[in-house]
This record gives C-alpha cells, sequence and structure tokens, in this order.
C-alpha cells in the first residue's frame, strides 16, 4: 500500500538533523488526535472483541487443547506434527492449486463481465442482478446439493456432454481427480461480488477522459489499456488481495460440497476445512490453532508481495 | 483530476457509462446492431447458465419431496404448493419470525458497518497519525486468521460479558467495525478521489469532520453501497455465528432455521427447505436490485463544490 | 504521550488476551464458573431450569417439544427450555458450548461422540437413572471406563433394506437373510443389478463402520476394545479384498458411483431414489427410507460366515443416548427427565419409537400397539434377533468416531486404482492409531 511506502519515505528523506527529525515527526502525528479519534471505533473493537481471541488463539496453538477439557501446554509439539502431517501437506497443495487457479480465473471474468456491462445498454439492470445472483446463493446447502448432482457421472453435465457426442463416464465429483475442478468452477460461478465492485470502481472513473479519447480517435484497447486499467487500479489491487485471502481462507463451499468430508479421497479437503475437522471434529483445537497461525504467515507473506508489487502497477490519484 | 462535472455538464454523456464510437458517429450503424445484437445472445446464454441452479431451485420448491432428487430438469407438471405452506409453519414458529430476527439482525449490522467502517476508512486514508501503517497492518492481520480458532476464545469472552443469547454478538462488533474487509474496501475508494477537494475544504475553514461528512461520504457512493449491499448479503447468509450464539429457537436467523429442515440420518424436508430458501432470497435479490442504482449513480450526480 | 498511549494499549490487549485465557482454563470440569442452565440453577425446593439439547427434524422437534410440556406440566417445579439443532451443526455447537462453560444440561449423545465427551469428564454420572427394565445389552454402551454416563434413547441394529420392487423386476426372489452368506450376498446383489438395470446391488455398504463390524466380529475381532484398535491390518485387507470381489462381481456398482454414494443423506440415497436392490441403514430409518421413498422395504440381517444368522454375532446398538452435563446447576432434575423418559409410559406415548425402540422392555411392550405398521415392523425384527446377539461393541474411544471416515478415503484410493489393498490397509490402520493417541 502506498500509504505504507509514503510514510516510510518521510522517515527515508529525513532522519539528517534532529531538527528534520522533529519536523518529520511532527508531519507524521499532525493528525494524532483526529486520527486516533476516527479510528476509535475499530480501536475498541480490536482490544475487546478480536486482539483478545486472537492472541488466545495464538496460546492454544502451543496448547493441547480439546475444547471440553482446560488447555495442556505442549511447547512447539504441534507445530512438529504440522511438519510430517501428509493430510496437511495435501490440505496445503489443495489451497494453493485452488488460489492460483480460481482467483485470476474469478477475477477475470468478473472484470470482463463489468467493462461488458459497463456500456450503455438495453437491460443492464437485470443482467446484473442476474450475474450478482450466484453470489448470493453461492454458500447455500441447496446450491451445493444441486451442484453434487449436475456432476455425477450420470448428471445433467455429462448428459449434455453426451448429447454433444462426447463418451462422459467421468464422475466429476466422485473421482479424486477432478472433484476440485468442480469447486473451483463453483467459485468461478459466483464471481457477482468482485464484479460488483469493479462496477462501482469504473463508475468513479470521470467520463471526460474516455471523450478526450475519443475525441483523439483512441480504439478501444488503448483506452482500455492507457484510461481504464491504471484508473481502475486501485480497485483491481483491492480485489486481487482480498480475494487471495479469502481463497486461502475458503471453506463453506467445499464444506457443504464435499458434506465436510474434503472427499473424495481428500481432494477437496481444503486447508481450514481440514483445520476445521481437527478442531471441532477431532478435538484438537490446540493443533488447529496452529495451524491457524500456519496460515496467517503464508497469506502474510502473498499480501506483502502483492502490497510491494502493487508499487509498479497501482496507480493512486492522491 | 479537476472539474469531475464536465460530466453533468455535457449532459449528452449517457449515464451509464463510457460513449463509444457514438460520439464521432452519426447514429448507429449495422455493424453496431449486429454486434449488440451478438452481445445480448451472449449475454442471455450466459444468463441462463448463471441462474440454471436457482431455478432448478425453484421448480423444485414446487415438487414434493420423493420427486425432487429424481428431477434435475425445470419443467413442473403440477405444483406442489404445500411446499410453501406447510414449510412456513413446520418449524417451532411461523418463519416469518426468523425472517424478522434476520432483518434486525441485519439491519443493525449495515449500520454498524457504515458507521464504524467508515470512520476508520477515513482515517487510514487521510490522515496523518503516528503508528498508522502498524494498525493498518494489524487490521489487515485480523482478516487473516481462519475464524474457526477464534470462535471459541470470543464466545467465552461473550459468554462472560453475558451476551449469549442476544443478538448483541451479532450487531455490536459491526458498530467496531470488526469487518475490516470494508475498511480496507472504502481506504481504496477514498484513495481514488483527487486530494484536491480535500484541500478546498480545508482552505474554506473545514475541520477533518465537516471534510469527512461533507467531503467524502457523499462522494464515496458507490463505496457506501457496496458495503451496504455486501454486509446485508453476508450477514443475511451467515450460519456459524448465530448458530453458536442463539440458543433459544424463537431467536433464530434464517440460515440456522433453514437448517432445521434437514436430518441427514433421517430424511429432509428438502421441498420446505428449498421453499423457504427462495421465500428468504427475495429480499436478497430486492435489495440488490434497488441498491444498485446507488452502486450506478456514483458522482455523476455529486461533484466538486 | 504516544508510549503511554502504546503501553495502554498493549496493557488492554494483554489483559484481554489473559482473561479468554483465564476463561478457557476456567472451563475445565470441577472448576466452578460457567452456566449450565439459563436463569441460575435450582436448590432445594426452588424451580430447577433445565436446557434440553437434541438434533433431529421437524417431526422429532414437535414430539421432544411435546414431551417437554408434558413433563412441565407434570412437573411444575421444573422449567426446561429445548434447544434443537441440525445432526451436523449440532456437534459444533456443542463443543464450542462445552468449551465455554454453558453446556446444556441434558445433552442427546451419539456412540460416536460418547467417549469424547465422557472421557474427558463432561458427562455426569447417571447412577441414579433407573435402568432396571432396560433389555440386556442395551445399558453398557453408555459405560465409559465403567461409569453410566449416556442413557440408551432408543434401541437400533444395522442391517440391509431390500427393496422388493426391485427384486420382482428382476425377477428375482428376496434371500432367506436367516441363511445367506457373503459370498451369496454378492451373487444376489450382482445378480438383481444386472437383471433389473439398477447400478447398485448393494450400496453403502463397505464404507460402513457399522458392517466392517459385523465382518470383524464375525471373524473373532472387534473395532475398538478398552486398550485401543482391536483388529490388525490384516483384516482391514481381507475388507478391502472383499471390497474388491464385490465391485468386480459388479454387485456394488462402479467406482465412481461407490464414490458419489459415500456420505449422501438419507433421502438422496440410492435405495431411496430406486437406483439399489439393497442398501445399508439402521433399522430406526426404516420409517423416513419409506417415508422418502415411497416404497415399502424389507428388512434384511447382514450374511453370516456359517449360514446361521445366529451366529453372526448381531447386536443392539443405541441409536441415541441422553447425557447429563458434568457441570448442571440441577443434576436432580437432570436425572428426573432422564428416568421419566425411559420408565414412564406416558414419555413413550408421545416419543412412540421415533429414536428407535425403547430399551425398557416394559414400555417396549405398552407402546408396541401403538407403532405405525413400519415401526412395529421394526419392533418385530428387534424382537426376533434377540437369538442372534453376541456382546454389545464398546463406543469408540477418543479419536476413534471418525473411524468410518477414515476408511472411506482409503477405499476410494483403492477403487481409484491408487493405493493397493495391503497399502491402504497397512495406512488406515496406522491413521486411526495415530488419532487415538493424542
Amino acid at each position: 500500500m502506498s500509504a505504507i511506502s509514503e510514510l516510510s519515505t518521510v522517515h527515508r528523506v529525513k532522519a539528517k538533523t534532529p531538527e528534520e527529525k522533529r519536523l518529520a515527526a511532527k508531519e507524521a502525528g499532525r493528525d494524532n488526535k483526529a486520527g486516533y479519534l476516527f479510528l476509535l471505533p475499530w480501536l475498541i473493537g480490536l482490544i475487546v472483541i478480536t486482539i483478545g481471541p486472537m492472541l488466545a488463539s495464538l496460546y492454544l496453538s502451543f496448547t493441547n487443547y480439546s475444547l471440553i477439557q482446560a488447555p495442556r501446554w505442549i511447547g512447539l509439539e504441534n507445530y512438529g506434527r504440522m511438519l510430517t502431517d501428509e493430510r496437511l501437506h495435501n490440505s496445503l497443495k489443495v489451497t494453493f492449486i485452488y488460489v492460483f487457479v480460481s482467483t485470476p480465473l474469478q477475477l477475470a471474468v468478473a472484470l470482463a463481465i463489468a467493462l461488458l456491462l459497463n456500456e450503455g445498454m438495453r437491460g443492464l439492470a437485470f443482467y446484473r442482478s442476474v450475474f450478482y445472483l450466484p453470489s448470493m446463493l453461492g454458500a447455500s446447502v441447496a446450491i451445493a446439493v444441486l451442484w453434487r448432482q449436475m456432476f455425477e457421472v450420470d448428471g445433467l453435465v455429462n448428459q449434455v456432454l453426451r448429447l454433444l457426442g462426447f463418451e462422459a463416464t467421468i464422475s466429476w465429483i466422485g473421482d479424486p481427480q477432478w472433484a476440485l475442478w468442480t469447486i473451483i468452477l463453483l467459485h468461478v460461478w459466483t464471481f457477482g461480488s468482485p464484479m460488483v465492485i469493479f462496477l462501482a470502481g469504473l463508475r468513479q472513473i470521470p467520463g471526460m477522459y474516455y471523450e478526450a479519447a475519443a475525441v483523439d480517435g483512441a480504439g478501444w484497447w488503448v483506452r482500455f489499456t492507457n484510461i481504464t486499467l491504471p484508473l481502475l487500479s486501485p480497485i483491481i489491487f483491492f480485489n486481487l488481495v482480498l480475494q487471495i485471502i479469502n481463497a486461502f481462507q475458503a471453506f463453506t463451499q467445499a464444506y457443504v460440497v464435499s458434506n465436510g468430508s474434503g472427499g473424495p479421497s481428500d481432494s477437496t479437503m481444503f486447508y481450514t476445512l481440514y483445520l476445521y475437522q481437527k478442531g471441532f471434529v477431532q478435538f484438537q483445537m490446540g493443533y488447529a490453532s496452529a495451524m491457524a497461525w500456519l496460515l496467517v504467515v503464508i497469506i502474510a507473506a502473498f499480501t506483502a508481495i502483492n502490497f510491494w508489487a502493487s508499487k509498479h502497477w497501482v496507480f493512486y490519484g492522491d | 483530476m479537476t472539474d469531475l462535472d464536465t460530466r453533468d455538464a455535457t449532459g449528452a454523456r449517457p449515464i451509464t457509462g463510457p460513449a463509444p464510437q457514438e460520439a464521432i458517429h452519426h447514429g448507429p450503424t449495422w455493424k453496431d446492431h449486429a454486434r449488440s445484437a451478438i452481445k445480448h445472445v451472449l449475454l442471455i446464454a450466459a444468463s441462463l447458465v448463471m441462474i440454471y441452479p436457482l431455478l432448478w431451485l425453484i421448480a423444485s420448491s414446487f415438487r414434493p419431496n420423493d420427486v425432487i432428487f429424481r428431477s434435475p430438469g425445470l419443467w413442473v407438471s403440477d405444483l406442489y404448493r404445500e411446499n410453501y405452506s406447510q414449510g412456513w409453519y413446520a418449524l417451532s414458529n411461523p418463519f416469518g419470525q426468523y425472517i424478522i430476527n434476520s432483518a434486525i439482525v441485519v439491519v443493525g449490522a449495515i449500520a454498524g458497518n457504515l458507521f464504524a467502517c467508515t470512520l476508520a476508512a477515513y482515517a487510514f486514508a487521510r490522515l496523518q497519525f503516528r503508528l498508522r501503517s502498524l494498525w493498518f497492518a494489524i487490521m489487515l492481520l485480523t482478516i487473516m486468521l481462519p475464524f474457526h480458532v477464534v470462535v471459541v476464545p470470543q464466545y467465552i469472552v461473550f459468554n462472560q460479558l453475558g451476551w449469549v443469547n442476544t443478538f448483541v454478538p451479532l450487531i455490536l462488533p459491526k458498530f467496531l467495525a470488526t469487518d475490516a474487509f470494508f475498511v480496507f474496501l472504502m481506504v481504496q475508494f477514498i484513495r481514488g478521489i483527487p486530494k484536491e477537494l480535500d484541500e478546498a475544504a480545508r482552505i474554506d475553514g473545514c475541520g477533518h469532520w465537516k471534510i469527512f461528512s461533507r467531503v467524502m461520504l457523499p462522494l464515496m457512493g458507490p463505496a457506501i453501497a457496496t458495503t451496504a449491499i455486501f454486509t446485508f448479503i453476508w450477514t443475511w447468509s451467515d450460519f456459524f455465528t448465530p448458530l453458536i450464539y442463539l440458543t433459544d429457537p424463537i431467536a433464530y436467523t434464517v440460515p440456522v432455521a433453514l437448517r432445521s429442515f434437514l436430518d441427514a440420518t433421517a430424511g429432509s424436508n428438502w421441498g420446505a427447505m428449498f421453499a423457504m430458501s427462495v421465500v428468504t432470497l427475495i429480499p436478497l435479490f430486492l435489495v440488490f436490485l434497488f441498491g444498485q442504482r446507488f452502486l450506478v449513480k456514483g458522482i455523476a450526480t455529486t461533484g466538486g463544490k | 504521550m504516544a508510549i503511554n498511549r502504546r503501553q495502554f494499549l498493549i496493557g488492554a490487549g494483554g489483559l484481554a488476551a489473559a482473561a479468554t485465557t483465564v476463561g478457557l482454563a476456567g472451563c475445565a470440569p470441577g472448576s466452578g464458573g460457567g452456566t449450565g442452565s439459563e436463569g441460575g440453577g435450582g436448590g432445594e425446593g426452588g424451580t430447577a431450569n433445565l436446557a434440553l439439547a437434541w438434533w433431529g427434524n421437524p417431526t422429532r422437534n414437535k414430539n421432544t417439544q411435546a414431551m417437554i410440556d408434558a413433563y412441565m406440566k407434570a412437573n411444575s417445579n421444573v422449567k426446561i427450555t429445548g434447544q434443537p439443532g441440525e445432526f451436523s451443526s449440532y456437534w459444533d455447537k456443542l463443543a464450542t458450548q462445552t468449551a465455554g462453560g454453558t453446556a446444556p444440561d441434558i445433552i442427546q449423545m451419539d456412540m460416536a461422540y460418547i467417549a469424547e465427551y465422557g472421557n474427558r469428564g463432561a458427562l455426569m454420572d447417571l447412577k441414579d437413572v433407573d435402568v432396571s427394565k432396560f433389555v440386556e445389552g442395551t445399558v453398557d454402551s453408555g459405560k465409559i471406563n465403567d461409569t453410566l454416563v449416556g442413557v440408551n434413547a432408543g434401541i437400533n441394529t444395522p442391517l440391509i433394506f431390500g427393496n422388493p420392487k426391485v427384486f420382482e423386476k428382476a425377477k428375482v426372489d428376496l434371500p432367506d437373510d436367516t441363511t445367506w452368506t457373503w459370498d451369496q450376498m454378492s451373487e444376489v446383489a450382482a445378480e438383481v443389478a444386472s437383471k433389473s438395470g439398477v447400478p447398485f446391488g448393494l450400496a453403502a455398504f463397505f464404507t460402513s463402520d457399522q458392517m466392517f463390524s459385523a465382518f470383524l466380529r464375525q471373524n473373532g475381532k472387534e473395532l475398538f476394545n478398552p486398550d485401543g484398535l482391536a483388529f490388525e491390518p490384516a483384516d482391514a485387507q481381507a475388507w478391502f479384498d472383499l471390497m474388491v470381489k464385490f465391485q468386480k462381481a459388479k454387485a456394488i456398482g462402479t467406482p465412481q458411483q461407490i464414490s458419489e454414494e459415500f456420505n449422501k443423506p438419507l433421502d438422496q440415497g440410492a435405495l431411496v431414489v430406486g437406483k439399489a436392490a439393497m442398501q445399508h441403514y439402521h433399522s430406526n430409518q426404516l420409517e423416513a427410507v419409506n417415508a422418502a421413498s415411497g416404497e415399502e422395504m424389507r428388512l434384511l440381517r447382514t450374511p453370516s460366515l456359517t449360514g446361521k444368522a445366529t451366529e453372526r454375532k448381531a447386536w443392539y446398538k443405541a441409536s441415541m443416548l441422553w447425557s447429563v452435563s458434568a457441570k448442571t446447576k440441577s443434576p436432580e432434575a437432570a436425572v428426573a427427565w432422564i428416568n421419566w423418559f425411559a420408565n414412564d409410559p406416558a414419555a413413550a406415548d408421545i416419543e412412540k419409537a421415533e429414536r428407535g425402540i425403547p430399551p425398557n422392555s416394559e414400555l417396549q411392550e405398552h407402546v408396541r400397539p401403538k407403532l405405525s405398521p413400519a415401526q412395529q415392523t421394526v419392533a418385530k425384527h428387534i424382537a426376533d434377533i434377540k437369538p442372534e446377539l453376541a456382546p454389545t461393541p464398546i463406543a469408540p474411544p477418543p479419536g476413534g468416531g471418525t473411524l468410518g471416515q477414515v476408511m472411506g478415503r482409503y477405499q476410494t484410493d483403492v477403487l481409484f486404482g491408487r493405493a493397493s489393498t495391503a497399502d491402504a490397509a497397512k495406512k488406515f490402520v496406522d491413521e486411526v492409531k495415530s488419532n487415538l493417541q493424542v
């Protein structure tokens, strides 16, 4: 985030004479009172509701905690077990595939449709609502049941494929090789949320730029790469960061489509699904907490990479 | 990045988007018609694929239970209306009770998010205060920790405060900006608003509060609308939090109530569950339909002073 | 200024963390604190407040609420609040409540979870519940470490349902389930499947830990004993080999179909939607299966090695049990309610056999004429198999309740050719053993 680099720039530029240091510190703190006042609700929430439980979960990661009995300190044992836990490694693999395939796919579709829908056209509101509907339903049990059925060996998808002449004998949902892809597809189907955010971002691009470009005879692609992309980049960045964070924590869709099992054969055992099973089904909440903090490290690393890379392609007006 | 009100001034520019070649050509050509037709065909095909599952859901809500899973098609020969009439009364309270509960929680959540997240976002995006980057990083960190490991400690906190079996744990956190997603969203939006507007207001003698309420908020229309819509939908479909905090069935929200129709060990009332799902989708859909307009308005009707 | 603020914030955060940790520690059983029931407990002669939690469906919810109302009417000094739920989310909620110290007083319990809670001291000793009239073999399954922590709320037994219509279509007679062997079961299943065109001659069978248990018992082993796992990889491999044999004989469907069936809820199961001739179920599910499928299913015993049903080592399972939280503030009232449920005809009149056949033999007789035809069939079957019983298996020890899921995963690997039966069996046993240790 440029704010972070901005702040560090302020700190970097000076740091010479005590006079400059004082001025820079004053600059950094000039809105102290207002800043903390505006931040107050969030700070209260952080301290009362969030920080305590977060630190508690960190503590729990060093314990053996069954939820039913009090936690028992075991030091780094949970973390050690994670190194040899094959199912955990598998869940990391499943999650990484999901994150790095479904996120770009979903965002690309969302952006494409948003661009399509941003132009004046008939039935715009209708299409927008239609494309957003799956996001509203996405995590529901009812849809998951249907999704399972559609991808069974004699389900709708195979029936359509057979009509088209393919010899469709694969059970997309029952075969460990393919089950993950049905969930990736489910995720891409719910592109409505990032699409809405893209639309909102597109709304904020002043029209005069496009008009000026049109006057200059610029074609669609030129407009897209020189106006839309740069001015939309803060929103693209936001969607990218948050969809990746969310994708790493994807739970509900895998849970409902696999009926909680992560099957077949752990092929849809996402990291947080495995975490949930360890914590709530196998009563190993200490281990689950350790898994959670490992995930935080992984997500933080990728988010930091995202932020660092953003300096090179995100264009902020301020 | 100066006069944003050229959009209003020209007027000729359609409100719904940047103008393609229409600005130069005199009226649409056959190529434009063809292009538009193809676009519509593709969009309609895509729409059908997108909403097929919803259509199946609606169709199934008109089928009796023993037929639902044998029929993947959309055509319903006899409309079986009992799923709706019986489903409404099948649980310990008429289903309307659960819709009201959800409505209370959702309205509270939206109010809370809009209040707290806008404030926090303004601070992060526009104010210079010490440790700003640290707090921002911590805020992002709170999104990164899977909630399953925080749920139990949070439950213990709320229990010691005596708030279990109330709506408080579902609503209060929103007033304390615990949905960092929206804080981050609004920060990105605010950063897209030119700083000259702030400067202009400050020259006019406005303090931070005035800048926030008179300048920022009106310009954040799309972000606010997005926050409201997403909060609505996510809170409406949230299952786990109401599950653990609400013990009295009369207080259940819609997702928990819908789950009561299911019994994997003895046979679920899928028809009633689908019927009630359709019923509860209607407010969601209406909110989005209605709220879209605010997404569209954007800064078209605002602009600088 | 800034330092003070920072110190304050860190201090506050630390305090909050400490508070939650103390809260966690304070939730150990026997260490006071926590609220078991809403509105405070009852003392001598005061009103007792009980929270009663169960999982079910709208029918069971109505029945149970009716029972609560009837009980409160007859006992004006007790107030019971019901907490109905749905099976899969019930356990998440119960775990959270137990961790937070707000576990309900009376808890509907399942055999897969009773050791998790019972072994860790979360359940009260139910020695004051009168189980004297319970049919033999129905009390011990609720005992953990020789302490009774769960009272059988309904008897069932694992078996097989057969669809007469499918057999008719195949022009095959329904098998004589008192004499059939495992091999004969495979032959019948394969024959019916091919002649009637249904995918499954026999569905959801090998992935069931109950059927595995039946197999083990006939081979002189068990699933669990008080020391842990009671079978060897060789036994698991025999089971997997049997599955492969059945599959090759086209008795149990294709690997894809078997994988899709795993974990399906009752009303989407193959037998219910007409895709199977036979499927494994528990006896108390007959009514639900009949209702969901629109057919009348036939109860079939599990096969035996020798062809004699009396040697198949069947057992009475507790479909669910009633337990009491160890931290309840009204132990006598909770026990009194369970006593009423288990022994009072008034309770049986409302409950009938919804949770299973009443284990109290007198109540069984009392309620028999009032049962629906399906439940009467079940009641008769439960009584008929008495000579075929062997000692009831013990409850899975902590970490053992997920054995069926683990097994299903390895079976999927075997079916899809990703592992040999020997490898899968060894890994399966290793994994269950490590689950038991934690």
